[in-house]
């Protein structure tokens, strides 16, 4: 019965990454530099989940099977900034904000029905306890 | 049915193990809302609750030594176990990710799992101060 636990928690940490992702790409909706300073736009990270809990070697659950970087940008006519290319267009993160709020609010929303799996085996669990007592 | 006869005390155990199964079903459903291509699965509850509804009875007339539920479908009764073999619950439309997972009546299930297994811990409890209120002979 404790497997329960595992399964919900799947869940649980599938939606955090998920929503780390999200927040990654919010943050860096203008960001075209990479670490080291050099010309690298910022790629739209999305989560692919996949059946099955890897840590648990268990079929039921979920995991995280990618994190998929985006290929395409949001080419913005901006003649003389220093990162146009010879058409004048710069290559900005193709993050749209209303599609990752939307996904935010799912991701969250996800996120606490994982939690009411929880609660409701926690409650399970105690009168399974109740028994002992 | 006596409530302190062995039936009552097996039926509800059998109860409380199916609920714990089928708890770990309705979890994977829940944690799998996001997965693109996956179809909520479950196990036929009518299945169960009949097969054991004869079991009981056929207990209760001596013609089985105990209660011996007959597998049913998606439920088979090993020893002490109960394993499920969940399937397709099928009951809703396909969204453009390919799942068919329908949030509100899987929560509900959830529920209802849960009060199921709660219900059968709390008379298996009020099973138990029975006897040791015999055993004391005082309420």
């Amino acid at each position: 019965m404790y497997g329960l636990f595992d399964i919900s928690t799947s869940g649980l940490v599938a939606q955090r990454v998920r929503l780390e992702t999200i927040a990654s790409n919010l943050a860096n909706q203008e960001t075209l530099l990479d670490a080291q300073g050099r010309f690298s736009p910022w790629r739209r990270r999305s989560v692919e989940f996949a059946v099955g809990d890897q840590s648990h070697g268990g079929g039921l659950g979920v995991h995280v099977a990618a994190i998929q970087e985006s290929d395409t940008f949001d080419l913005r006519f901006q003649p003389g900034h220093p990162y146009a290319d010879t058409e004048g267009y710069v290559r900005y993160p193709d993050v749209d904000p209303v599609i990752e709020q939307i996904d935010a609010l799912d991701a969250v929303r996800a996120y606490e029905a994982n939690i009411a799996a929880v609660e409701a085996s926690k409650s399970m669990f105690s009168s399974a306890l109740g028994l002992l007592a | 049915m006596n409530g302190l006869d062995s039936t009552t005390g097996q039926t509800l155990e059998t109860v409380m193990r199916f609920a714990a199964a089928r708890q770990a079903i309705l979890a994977h459903d829940i944690a799998n809302s996001s997965t693109p291509g996956f179809r909520a699965v479950d196990v036929p509850v009518d299945a169960f609750q009949r097969s054991l509804s004869e079991a009981v009875d056929a207990a209760r007339e001596g013609r089985t030594d105990g209660l011996q539920p007959e597998h049913t479908e998606g439920v088979r009764f090993e020893g002490d176990r109960v394993v499920l073999e969940p399937r397709p619950r099928g009951e809703n439309i396909l969204f453009h990710d390919r799942t068919d997972a329908d949030a509100d009546r899987i929560l509900a299930d959830l529920a209802e799992n849960t009060l199921a297994f709660r219900a059968a811990a709390e008379l298996y409890r009020h099973r138990t101060a029975l006897i040791l209120s015999a055993i004391r002979e005082r309420p």
